[in-house]
């Protein structure tokens, strides 16, 4: 099976290509006319397609011959309107190039800020409510290109009959990715903690791009969305405190009760700091309740429907992060 | 007054958030050739209608203004479709991407009896009107030269530099910097008048897809004159303008709200420098606290001169009162700006 995969060179497609690869795929990687390839240590048989999905005229050659698309590019720009146009405007472009082709199947990695964090209870999961309009226009541009993005692909799909499959992970780390937003505010060698005890939805790349290996070959999540958890989450306390063995910084933790945390942040933001959207994302209650909420997460649907199971534990995620063991190419 | 968009990226934003803030106004539609940008902006400002194609939007929301966002190169166009469709319009600068399209679409304007508008954003922002303030006051003094400097790190990868994407400005003459030269020319006309010559230095400083990345000009104009500048090396980004008057001399940073004068005491002239460098130490330490506050803050930021602009085009639409950015000052503006070009481009 041939799969094209945007974001390929990232940090998470960078592993969904390699997972690709391990289960026998043909890989054609879209990367951007600027991007290294030799840096990335691809094998030969990687199809390289360069093309900027903002601005190369014509993306339909990208699709030749191609079964399947993954769809992982998205923007990370400071500003919201660039983190727009390339995860949203870029994806609108790009699948109006699959259209005009042959193929009807894809994968689309959304995410877990798509969600409405201030409205969900105990365990988030598929069914849980996506942040509506227009309280989503005070999240960030990240949950709001990213929102945008699972929207548009919904209608593309419906309109074309394609299969789809969407699949939301949580905080992604790895090497080199590994202190997360979630993690301790630094100041200095402190780190304050905010709800020590509260889980976050933690994914370890490799473990997220074998699902997403998986889902984009397996007919049985055609039409499905799935959370990529690895479980119910780690607290933040021990992931941090792991992080700080693993990555060696001597910082000290320091716990931060997350109601009392909460409920000054919401105070300032409605007197003092009058309701501004310009400050920083831990300060508008909707952006932190969507980085620190205490709720449970769980990946039942992904074990139950796909059978799937995270391929590395949390002792051999902690060994490919901070210990010598090399990833597999 | 009905509004409608053409362009929904950044800077439109900003126009959506004054227009929303206008009594009298409504905005009756939004147009971008990304189904998803205009509809997300409809959605985000609460505007009922949105499109891709701007001549179907004009056909079906009559509006009474249109305010074209647009890259540069497509405003010529927009602004054209957008007068024959009986609109106002109010252009994001640069107006059109050559002064024989301003000069064809002002004329159309006329003809039709509708009003063209740049965003000439940076005269109308609070430091220059106060320093004009002080010169129809006579308190300043006649203007002899006025220094307009943008300091401006374009050549990170997000922006007009992104090696992958190329960005639409660079298909202006000049490229990035030109898309700025509107800025520096409007402070120049405010200041000192229309220009009789200029003379400019176009360079290269650093390795990147920019043809230019320095600017530098000396301008002689009807009342004095002026030196402008754009660095894309110089850190931190700064806008300086120093306006330089027979009796008083002022410096602003138009990227924050610093306004300091230098000018006579009362009192021994031995004291004057002590007195003024003491006022100017309490400005700047208020401004530093002031332009800290306003970043976290909902408003026009340094966009406030877009906000007056557009409030008082409405108002003069409505009143008869005068505009903001008379079309005089739009055609000399950009007769400067085409005089600033690299010469190879303006021939």
């Amino acid at each position: 099976m041939r799969v094209l995969v945007t974001g390929a060179n990232g940090f998470l497609g960078q592993r969904v290509v390699a997972a690709l690869l391990a289960r026998g795929h043909e890989v054609r990687a879209l990367i951007r006319p600027a991007t290294c390839v030799e840096e990335l240590g691809w094998p030969a048989a990687v199809e390289i397609f360069r093309a900027d999905l903002r601005s190369t005229p014509d993306l339909e050659p990208a699709f030749d011959g191609v079964d399947v698309l993954v769809h992982l590019a998205a923007g990370m720009m400071a500003r919201d309107d660039l983190q727009f146009a390339v995860t949203v405007t870029g994806t609108e472009r790009l699948l109006g190039a699959m259209a005009r082709g042959r193929c009807r199947r894809l994968v689309l990695a959304s995410s877990f800020s798509v969600y409405d964090w201030s409205a969900i209870r105990g365990t988030l999961d598929e069914s849980s409510p996506l942040e509506p309009a227009p309280d989503l226009y005070e999240r960030d541009g990240y949950a709001i290109a990213k929102s945008w993005q699972e929207r548009i692909t919904r209608r593309f799909a419906e309109q074309h009959g394609w299969d789809l499959t969407v699949l939301r992970p949580g905080w992604i780390w790895g090497r080199g990715h590994s202190h997360l937003a979630a993690l301790g505010r630094r100041a200095g060698r402190l780190e304050f903690v905010i709800g020590p005890f509260t889980r976050i939805p933690t994914t370890h790349v490799d473990n997220c791009a074998d699902l997403f290996a998986l889902a984009a070959t397996d007919p049985r999540a055609q039409g499905q969305t799935f959370n990529v958890v690895d479980g119910e989450g780690e607290r933040i306390w021990s992931f941090l405190g792991a992080h700080l063995r693993g990555s060696g910084e001597r910082h000290i933790r320091i716990p931060v009760p997350y109601e009392l945390a909460f409920a000054l942040v919401r105070f300032a933001y409605s007197t003092l700091f009058q309701r501004s959207t310009r400050l920083p994302h831990l300060l508008i209650p909707c952006r932190f309740e969507a980085r620190l909420k205490p709720l449970r997460y769980t990946n039942r649907r992904a074990r139950e429907l796909l059978g799937w199971q995270p391929p590395l534990n949390a002792l051999e995620c902690r060994a490919r992060t901070y210990g010598t063991l090399a990833q597999p190419v | 007054m009905r509004a409608a968009l053409i362009g929904a990226g950044q800077i439109a934003r900003s126009h959506l958030a004054c227009l929303r803030a206008l009594p009298g106004v409504e905005i009756v539609g939004v147009c971008d050739l990304s189904s998803a940008v205009a509809e997300s902006t409809a959605e985000r400002f609460g505007i009922p209608t949105w499109y891709t194609d701007h001549r179907a939007m004009l056909q079906a929301v009559r509006p009474d203004v249109v305010h074209v966002t647009t890259p540069p190169t497509s405003h010529f166009r927009l602004g054209m479709d957008s007068l024959e469709a009986g609109a106002h319009v109010i252009v994001e600068k640069p107006a059109t991407s050559t002064f024989e399209e301003l000069d064809v679409m002002s004329r159309r304007a006329k003809e039709l009896g509708r009003v063209l508008v740049e965003d000439h954003n940076m005269t109308w922002n609070k430091a220059p009107r106060e320093i004009l303030r002080r010169i129809e006051s006579g308190e300043f003094g006649e203007v002899t030269h006025v220094d307009a400097m943008l300091c401006l790190d374009i050549l990170g990868p997000e922006g007009f530099a992104d090696p992958n994407s190329r960005h639409p400005a660079l298909a202006l003459a000049g490229g990035a910097i030109a898309d700025f030269l509107p800025h520096l020319a409007s402070l120049a006309y405010v200041f000192v008048g229309k220009h009789r010559q200029a003379h400019t230095v176009w360079k290269k400083r650093k390795d990147s897809i920019l043809p230019y990345d320095e600017f530098r000009a000396v301008v002689d104009a009807e009342r004095g004159t002026a030196t402008l500048g754009f660095s894309a090396s110089s850190q931190p980004d700064a806008f300086w303008l120093r306006v330089y008057g027979e009796r008083m001399q002022a410096t602003a940073n138009l990227y924050e709200t610093r306004l300091t004068f230098d000018g006579p005491q009362p009192g021994p002239r031995a004291f004057r420098s002590l007195i003024n460098g003491l006022a100017e130490g309490r400005a700047v330490s208020a401004a530093a606290a002031g332009t800290f506050v306003r970043k976290f803050r909902n408003g026009p930021q340094t966009y406030q001169g877009m906000f007056e602009i557009i409030a008082r085009t409405y108002r003069a639409l409505t009143d008869g009162s005068p505009l903001p950015v008379p079309i005089e000052q739009v055609l000399e503006v950009n007769r400067l700006g085409a005089a600033l070009k690299p010469c190879a481009e303006r021939a």
